[in-house]
């Protein structure tokens, strides 16, 4: 019976993803359907009309396992190997920057507003 | 195309890989072992060698990804989990990985604009910091490359969690609420594995910024795409 209960966590999974998809088009919002979903099953498990154990296991399962998810999708690279051969420098400056830019960023303020106490 | 036998044993083999790379990440536990990269340097060798392109895998793909939109939405049960963190430290968690996502998707879009790169990858390049469901559909919306944004967040990733903790020590930052939103917001879930050696409170805050760094950078980006003219 344990099955039962995994899938009807997924069902309910599935339905808030599908109630995130339908929103974002019915509002033709410009973010991802997947994060409307994050936030939406968050509302609910705050407003208390899921509850926490009705979707707590299927849901660490999914997440234990998301980066098998992204093999699939990574797998696209094979088509775009030349990118990285044609734009290998200012790629890799993009990447150091944009990383260590809100390294110090993230680590300052915090540092900062939690000296004022927020 | 619609060869079932192929459908399968490309799934077969996506699982078997991934399993197998996980087993070896459980044991060795290296930042430079990562279970996407090599997990798919492992099935691109095999196409190669089978000469088979992408387009033939396609479907297996589509197959195996029907689950990861529910998937992605479970990451509300790990925030919700922590609310407690996100009340006492509301604001100092909203503002820095707000400023951090912004400062992340804006230099990594200009310097890839400046250096003459096509807007398809500059698209692609945007969300690399956030987890790779997000960057996928956000790098989709812009018409960029799902594949690419995901080489770049494996990218960060990987520099944010050997390199992340280092950083963060040279230039005096020790407060574990600090390393562990830095960690979170910049490196995702590689930086939140970072964090969580580092500590249990490390491990919690950056789980919470990689989730909050996701839903703002999908809330910054059109402001950012029009920032670089690339509407």
């Amino acid at each position: 019976m344990r099955i039962l209960k995994y899938l009807g966590q997924l069902g309910i999974l599935w339905g808030v993803y599908l109630a995130g998809r339908w929103l974002t088009e019915a509002l033709a919002l410009p973010v991802p359907a997947n994060v409307v979903g994050v936030v939406l099953l968050f509302t609910l498990l705050c407003l208390g009309l899921v509850k926490l154990a009705s979707v707590a296991e299927t849901a660490d399962f999914l997440l234990r396992h998301l980066v098998f998810f992204f093999i699939p999708i990574a797998v696209g690279l094979m088509d775009w190997g030349g990118v990285f051969y044609q734009y290998g420098l200012v790629l890799l400056a993009a990447v150091v920057v944009s990383s260590v830019l809100p390294f110090f960023a993230v680590g300052f303020l915090t540092l900062f507003l939690h000296r004022r106490g927020a | 195309m619609d060869n079932p036998l192929l459908l399968a044993s490309f799934i077969a083999l996506t699982v078997a890989t991934y399993l197998a790379c996980r087993r070896l990440y459980l044991t060795v536990n290296h930042p430079l072992l990562n279970v996407v990269a090599l997990s798919a340097g492992i099935i691109i060798a095999v196409l190669a060698a089978c000469d088979l392109p992408y387009t033939v895998y396609a479907p297996a793909r589509d197959v195996m990804t029907t689950l990861l939109g529910p998937a992605t939405v479970g990451l509300a049960v790990p925030l919700y989990r922590h609310r407690a963190l996100l009340r006492s430290h509301g604001l100092a968690i909203l503002a820095s990985v707000g400023l951090g996502a912004f400062l992340a998707m804006l230099s990594a879009g200009l310097i890839a604009s400046l250096g003459g790169l096509p807007r398809e990858v500059v698209v692609s390049i945007l969300p690399k910091g956030v987890s790779i469901p997000f960057a996928v559909e956000i790098s989709r919306i812009y018409e960029g490359i799902p594949a690419l944004s995901a080489a770049f967040v494996v990218a960060t990733g990987t520099l944010g969690s050997l390199l992340g903790g280092w950083l963060l020590s040279r230039v005096g930052i020790g407060h574990p609420v600090a390393r562990g939103l830095a960690l979170g917001t910049v490196s995702h879930a590689q930086g939140t594995a970072t964090a969580l050696m580092e500590g249990e409170q490390q491990g919690a805050m950056a789980g919470l910024a990689m989730i909050l760094a996701g839903i703002f950078t999908a809330g910054f980006a059109p402001l950012v795409v029009r920032l670089l003219g690339l509407l």
